[in-house]
């Protein structure tokens, strides 16, 4: 493997555009650059591990719209793909036009979220939008077709939102079996498929609503964000709007973890394909919706001890940060790193699993989401 | 014929500064951008088919983005403006 093939890219989704960031073996060097898409809201730039280099980004414009935009060498030129909804003309038909007279009362309004299939389907690709829609393409972004089962699901006009949205921000597929599926809506909660996407069921029994009248209802959690144990793809670690939990049994049940930390709000989780049994949180004030007692902090969460940790020092740091739902992300080396991006376009890492901090010396726009792509371990 | 100026954001999408164009409403005007320039589709009006709200058209300098919309007509119109509202930070 070249040293370039051994590269760290830093994936960073801000408020004013898309920076990769590339870093050394290490991870003590950085550059920052390409950048791309001045002045418009990245929500997330995705890598597809199947195919080294190509990036793909959700694109959004208050004014212009949403578009999937697709780079194909790690960012330095992008071009738009067929965006939902809205196929290039010559591409697609709008599929709203089979019925002009009834168009669609729920314009797209954003994209939020690119989930690359598991490695024997290296054409599917899976992204999820506001408001509650959830598409697959299986030739790598060119055409998407519509989940029908959840974006006409009989209780859609009765989904609401939360404050970014009617976001479907979460999509994980089993690496066992390309037709379980799980997505994760705000403020819906989380669903699982087992049959590719033709039905769902809800899956946020334990789950507290603090917002609703009704304490465990079966939809209605305002799920901020969930991802899957590195090892058994049979455990979650999500975090809610409602605390911090576990499940062991695919969502079936839910158990909250947070209560240990007092206040257990936030919107991140990460979990590390070499660090399994462990999920990195970042803990927010729930009402300022910044790091608690002023400082930056992470802490990890042990399922296998059932105990957290700590992993900064309240002096490392100090000031009161936002993250967004996709602000943390862990890379795949032998000793994961970890990195974290704020609201205030600080971007931390850690290069040894929390043992230690730094700060990329840069100063982004807000950043919405962080994601890595990396060597594997080995 | 209809002089239309297009926001130089908008060049992202196919056109530059301004075209000509002959139609009848903005709903016909903005149909025959889109034939023109297909990459235009969606980006001032939403799957809809209404006007983006960050969207602001102009007819003769006055302002039928949020009150007759697409249905504007354009009969004696002479000039367009399609610009993006002032918004953002």
């Amino acid at each position: 493997m070249t040293e370039r093939d051994r590269a760290v890219r830093i994936l960073v989704g801000t408020r004013k555009g898309a920076y990769v960031v590339t870093g050394d073996p290490k991870r003590q060097r950085w550059k920052v650059g390409p950048v791309a898409h001045g002045g418009k809201d990245v929500f997330q730039v995705a890598a597809d591990p199947r195919h080294p280099g190509e990036l793909y980004a959700a694109v959004n414009s208050d004014f212009w719209g949403p578009s999937v935009q697709k780079s194909r060498d790690w960012g330095k030129r992008w071009r738009e793909v067929a965006t939902p909804l809205t196929p290039l003309a010559k591409d697609r038909k709008n599929p709203f036009e089979e019925d002009p007279a009834h168009p669609s009362p729920r314009p797209l309004r954003n994209l939020w979220r690119f989930e690359p299939g598991l490695p024997e389907e290296p054409e599917v690709l899976y992204l999820g939008a506001d408001p509650h829609l959830l598409f697959r393409s299986r030739d790598r972004g060119a055409s998407w077709e519509p989940i029908d089962a959840i974006n006409k699901h009989p209780d859609h006009e009765k989904w609401s939102p939360g404050a970014g949205g009617a976001c479907l921000h979460t999509i994980l597929v089993d690496p066992r079996d390309p037709q379980r599926l799980y997505v994760g809506m705000s403020a819906v909660g989380t669903f699982r498929s087992e049959d590719g996407g033709l039905h769902w069921s809800p899956k946020n029994r334990g789950v507290e609503t603090p917002f609703l009248p009704e304490r465990f209802p079966e939809t209605g959690q305002c799920v901020h964000h969930v991802v899957a144990d590195a090892a058994d793809p049979d455990t979650f670690y999500r975090q809610d709007h409602g605390g911090m939990y576990v499940s062991h049994d695919r969502m079936d049940r839910w158990v909250r973890i947070g209560k240990p930390l007092g206040d257990d709000f936030g919107f991140c989780v990460a979990s590390a394909p070499t660090a399994p049994g462990r999920a990195f949180f970042v803990r927010l004030d729930g009402e300022a919706r910044t790091t608690g007692e002023g400082h930056f902090q992470v802490h990890e969460w042990n399922d296998r001890k059932r105990t957290w940790r700590k992993l900064l020092s309240p002096k490392e740091f100090p000031g009161h940060f936002g993250v967004h739902r996709e602000g943390i992300a862990t890379d795949a080396l032998e000793t994961p790193g970890i990195y974290v991006g704020t609201t205030t376009g600080q971007l931390f890492v850690s290069p040894d699993t929390g043992e230690s901090w730094q700060l990329v010396p840069y100063g982004f726009p807000g950043i919405h989401s962080v994601q890595v792509a990396s060597p594997t371990a080995g | 014929m209809l002089d239309v100026h297009l926001d130089r954001w908008l060049r992202d999408f196919g056109p530059r500064g301004h075209e000509s164009v002959e139609a009848d409403s903005v709903e016909h005007l903005l149909d025959a951008l889109e034939a023109r320039y297909p990459r235009l589709r969606f980006r001032i009006r939403d799957e809809t088919g209404q006007i983006r709200r960050y969207v602001r058209v102009f007819v003769d300098g006055e302002d039928v983005s949020a009150t007759t919309g697409v249905t504007t007509p354009l009969t004696g119109a002479r000039t367009i403006d399609i610009l993006h509202s002032v918004a953002g930070g």
